[in-house]
This record gives structure tokens, sequence and C-alpha cells, in this order.
């Protein structure tokens, strides 16, 4: 292997180096930039660029993409989030368009000022009723990001205390940064290691709100929703589900892992992203009205941002109307269905981690490998995502595949043969 | 790299390496950097402390000092990315050694920061885990966490930041051997509530290792550490 990595960095210098070391740098110059460029220019020259190349159609499970260099590819899409494909769904297409023809292209306005159109409160209705719970309410932002940004930070002050789970998105973490909260962090999924850092705190004085997710991007695992809020409500904290991966997909009527984990009324804060299942963009904060109405005023992100724009409005619209009838049910049932598939052909043959839904892990290890198998997926006919150090330990570098209801067998098929294939070529096949 | 031999460059060999990264909240440790420095951080407030253990074998400084360990307590900061690009940035913090000449020679060519003699320094190269103490008791028990080694054998380029009186001063280092790096959460050891360590809690005695990189046992190492410039 060792020569194998003299010979990847004598003929591709780039792979030495991990996005990381570009951050920042002391001193006044900006080093980092043109460390960063030297970076590019040398991935680029060698034609692996495989960030940002622009797709040529819709997120369908087919695409083809366009590469700086000009050529260009079709490929099996993996690294899509449209969960249930609604993106493209002539319904939701016709609800967007008929929102557009009415209300104009954007809302041109905060929310709470001048930005809100009846059409955003029926997406807010629409939403409240898909969830079915009394008293309960919807709180929109442009994007999921501005979700945890905004609720988070509304919800904690100096003083007070954000617990996260450490494989907590980045969304959740500015939001927590911006609060100006005490931070602390809990070993993944470990209700134990939680119940350590909450006795720690002076929780009988303090005010502290514990966040975690309902599926975890980087593994593909779901949360232990039950366990992390038994603990948390013990010690008076209140709890934030980040449903951005599992909202519409997860639990028998797609109410996410919390309806799954019968917790739905127990989770004080639930974030839903639109731009995975939903098939569109922007996300809300789904909590009791009181607290959605206070947030309203008090979240930054969404006070200081443009309302959602109405096209996109009427189309999700659609797709919460869809995911609650049994075109959801159908799609829920073949996306449980793929993702037991492809894991079936990739199980014992490569390492899947401890994935249970339809993110499916493949860890090849070495972080210099990722551009290199990037370059070769795509030109094997599939669109991946890849990550790697830091977001991801040391030789725990992965591909994700991100398995949609739309998959056919055969698509799923080419995806295996793919990754398979690249694992023979790249030394991380298990069996 | 090539390694011009020069009044400015040591060239020192060991046979036992064992660092640790450990995470540690950034206010622990915060007042201890100069202001131009900031913290790199793995998550907001959560920074990262370096404790290397190095055996030198005798024969160091053209042949003068003899056998001696040495033991490093640092801080991880933002590297200056004009000189090149590191795998990590250090300001450091505390120097021991079991040689009161290699502390003599470093507090005067690297500008390093003398805590003092090391009383006691255990090794098990069998292991890879070391047990330093000083005057003032244990330092630190470090061992190395992964059940698996997969040594790479290649040179790897670090900064070390010193303070020098009122000025701030940067060396290049480089280290060739064949290393292990993982980031496996175990056990990695004690690190104890000492004066070498600037008395930081970690963790209530239960540190969490962030990365550590591990020579291979029996494989002598190469240390190309440059005098320190002017930052």
């Amino acid at each position: 292997m060792t020569d194998f990595f003299d010979k990847l960095i004598q003929e591709e210098p780039y792979t030495q180096y991990t996005l990381d070391m570009f951050s920042r740098s002391a001193g006044k110059d900006h080093a980092e930039i043109k460390q960063f460029a030297k970076w590019r220019e040398l991935v680029t020259g060698a034609n692996k660029y495989t960030f940002e190349v622009p797709h040529l159609g819709a997120q369908t499970p087919e695409i083809s993409v366009r590469r700086e260099s000009g050529d260009e590819y079709d490929l099996v899409s993996f690294a899509s989030y449209n969960y249930l494909g609604y993106s493209y769904h002539p319904e939701v297409i016709q609800g967007a368009k008929d929102a557009l023809d009415h209300y104009g292209l954007g809302a041109t306005g905060s929310p709470l000022l001048n930005g809100t159109f009846q059409i955003h409160k029926e997406l807010e209705d629409g939403i409240s009723d898909f969830f079915g719970q009394e008293d309960y309410g919807v709180s929109l932002f442009s994007s999921g990001y501005g979700a945890n940004l905004g609720a988070i930070s509304a919800f904690i002050h100096k003083g007070d205390h954000v617990v996260l789970d450490r494989s907590s998105h980045a969304s959740l973490i500015d939001g927590a940064v911006l609060s100006q909260g005490k931070i602390s962090l809990f070993r993944h999924n470990d209700a134990e290691f939680l119940e350590k850092v909450l006795k720690r705190i002076d929780y009988e004085n303090s005010r502290i709100l514990v966040c975690c997710e309902g599926v975890y991007s980087t593994d593909g695992d779901y949360g232990t929703l039950r366990d992390i809020i038994d603990v948390s409500k013990k010690y008076g904290a209140a709890v934030l589900v980040d449903e951005a991966h599992s909202l519409l997909v997860a639990g028998e009527n797609g109410r996410g892992v919390c309806e799954e984990q019968d917790v739905l009324s127990e989770a004080d804060m639930i974030i839903a992203t639109f731009s995975k299942s939903f098939g569109g963009v922007g996300g809300c904060l789904y909590a009791k009205k009181k607290v959605t109405n206070y947030i309203n005023y008090y979240a930054r992100s969404r006070m200081f941002s443009c309302a959602l724009d109405p096209g996109v409005t009427g189309g999700l619209i659609k797709a919460v109307e869809l995911a609650g009838s049994a075109d959801g049910d159908d799609r829920r049932k073949r996306i449980s269905e793929n993702a037991d598939y492809l894991r079936s052909k990739l199980a014992g043959r490569v390492d899947i981690g401890t994935s249970s839904s339809w993110i499916i892990p493949v860890i090849y290890g070495d972080e210099r490998l990722t551009l290199p198998l990037s370059d070769y997926l795509q030109k094997n006919g599939i669109d991946i995502s890849l990550m790697t150090f830091p977001a991801v330990p040391k030789n725990k570098s992965r591909i994700r595949a991100f398995v949609t209801s739309e998959h056919t067998h055969e698509q799923l098929d080419v995806g295996a043969e793919a990754i398979l294939k690249a694992a023979e070529e790249y030394n991380f096949l298990t069996e | 790299m090539k390694h011009t031999p020069s009044d400015d460059l040591i060239v020192w060999q060991f046979d036992f390496a064992l660092t640790t990264f450990f995470e540690v909240e950034t206010d622990q440790f915060h007042h201890h950097i100069p202001s131009r420095l900031s913290p790199m951080e793995v998550s907001p407030g959560i920074g990262l402390v370096n404790i290397t253990a190095f055996n030198f074998p005798a024969g160091g400084m053209d042949g003068e000092l003899p056998e001696f360990q040495e033991l490093i307590f640092s801080v991880i900061v933002s590297p200056d990315l004009s000189r090149g690009v590191p795998k990590f940035a250090m300001y450091v913090l505390s120097l021991g050694s079991t040689c009161q000449e290699h502390l003599d020679h470093s507090a005067d060519f690297y500008k390093l920061p003398i805590h003092g003699l090391l009383t006691d320094t255990k090794i098990n190269r069998e292991a890879i885990a070391i047990d330093y103490s000083d005057a003032d008791g244990q330092i630190v028990a470090m061992n190395n966490c992964s059940p698996q080694t997969n040594f790479r054998d290649e040179e790897r380029y670090f900064q070390a930041f010193t303070s020098d009186g009122d000025d701030l001063t940067i060396a290049d280092c480089y280290i060739e051997a064949p290393l292990f790096e993982h980031q496996l959460t175990d056990n990695a050891g004690t690190l104890n509530l000492h004066p070498f360590l600037k008395n930081i809690d970690f963790d209530l005695g239960d540190p969490l290792p962030y990365l550590q990189m591990i020579g291979r046992p029996g494989d002598i190492g190469k240390q190309f550490y440059y005098r320190p410039s002017k930052f």
C-alpha cells in the first residue's frame, strides 16, 4: 500500500492535502487563499475537480453533468437528497407554476413585515395538518440552515447551555455559536454520556437545549431519540430534533423519526428542511404555537431574510399533500426497499458502517483517495457524494449513497457495480 | 524536501515517538497564547493541545548528548501558510527533558519554554506507551489507543511557534519517519492537573483524544528542526 500511495502522491500531488489545511493562516496576508488557489489549480489541471459540477437537468436518478474541462458524463445519481422524487413530480411543478403565475417571482420582503403571502399561511397549515397535533405551529425560514440558526439563537442566550451530539450538522453548531450560549458536546447517540454532560451543568438553574438529529447523514444511522429525550427531560432540558434527512420519509405516516420512536409530542422543537424529501428549498420550525409565534419575531435569520419565494412555496404545499397521501405511503415503501436492496448488494463486500436508512456510507478509509476516487466513479457512471477528513475521522473517509424511492433496481445495480469495481481498484474491498 | 546542512538546521534522530492531540475547552488555555495567534478548534469552544513524548538515543548534537527523553506540551494554532502548508502548527507551552544540556540548548537555540527536568520516564515500546513525571509528580501516562497500525513512511511538515520575550518566533520542523495516524477515541491515558500542563483540567481525568501519531517501534526517525525566526 505504501508503494501505491507513494505513486499516488508523485503522480497526483494534490492528494496529500486535505481541505482543513487551507482553512486559515496566521499573519496579515491571506496566505490561505493563495495556497488554496495553488491546490485548486493542481486539481483542475489534472481534471480531477469534481466539486460543483453543474447538472444539465433535474435531479432525477439519471443525470448529465459537465465538468470545468467541458467533459460531459451521463450518470446514475446517488448524490441527491431528493429522497421521494418530489422535486420533479408533475403535480409539484404545477403547484409551483400556479403560485408563480399568481404571486410573481419573489416575496421581496421579510416574512414579519411585508413578505408573507397567503400561500405561506397555506404551507404552514399544510405542515401543521400533516403532523396533526393540537396547538402546534410552523415558523417558515428561507433555508434549513436558517431554521436551525434562527430557532437556536432565539431560544438560547448568553449564560444558557446548548448540548449537541458530536455528529451534529454545521447549522446546529452555528446556531449554538450565534446564541452565545455555552456549548457542550456528547458522544454520538450516547445518552449515558449526555447525562454526564448535563450533570456537570447547574441544570436546576440553567436553561438547556439538547440538539440531535433524526437521521445522521454521515453514517446513515438513526438518532436514539427516545433515550436522549428521556435523559434530557430528567434534567429539565428542552430538546430540538433536526429531521432534515428524515421528515416525510421516516415513520408510518412520514412524520419522521420522532413518529417512528413515538416521541413526537415530547420533542420541544422539530426542524424540517425543504431541500431534501420536500424537493424544494427552505426550512421550518415545528413547535408549540406559542414558541413559533415567539421565534417568528426573534429569529434573526428569519427576520432579516426574504420570505420563501412563492413558486417554491406552491410546490412545497403540493409535496406535503402528496407525502400525506397514498402516494407518500408508496414512496416510503419503495425507498425503504431500495435502501435494503442496495445494502444487500454491498454488505459484506465493503464497509457500510452502521447505516440503517436510505443513506448508505461506504468507508474507503484513506483521505488521499477522495478526489481520484470521485473522478473514477464519475467516469464509471455514477455521481456520488464523498466525505473526508476533517468532516469524518482520519482513515474513515467515505462514499455516501443517497437512495431514493425513484431508483430502479437496474440503477441500483449500476451503483453497486461501480462502487465494488472502485473498491477493487482502490483496495477497500473487505471480503 | 531536500534539507541542506547549515548552522540553522539540527537533525535529531529518535527511536520512539508518541504524540496525542487532546480536545480541551479553549477557555482553559487561550490566555497562554499570544494575541497574534488563534487556536484551531474542532468545534466551537473546543481546541486542541498536543503532548509529544520522544526518546533520543545517545549521540545527538554531534555526539555531545547522552540518550534522553523529552516531553513537549503545546497548543494547536493557525499555521502561517505563507511558508508552506503544514499538517499542524503549534505554540509550545512547556518543554521537559531528562537532559539539562538539552534543555539549555533548546532554550537558547529554539527559544522553547523550559519547564524543567523530568525525573522519572518509563517507555513501554511493546505497548507504545509512556509514563513521565517530574518533581511535582506524574505529568502524563499516555498510550496508543488503536488496536491496528498502518505506518506511512513519509515526511511531514509542522510549524512551531514560541515566544522570545515580547517577540513571537516561528520554526519549520519536518519529521521523516514511518508514522501511524489515527482518530480512534478510546482511552489514551491520564493527564494530571500539573504545572507542566498549565494546570488544565482535562475533562475530569477522562481526556478525549482527537488524533494520535505514533512512530514505528524499532525504527529510527529523523527530525529536521530549523532555527526559529521572528514572526
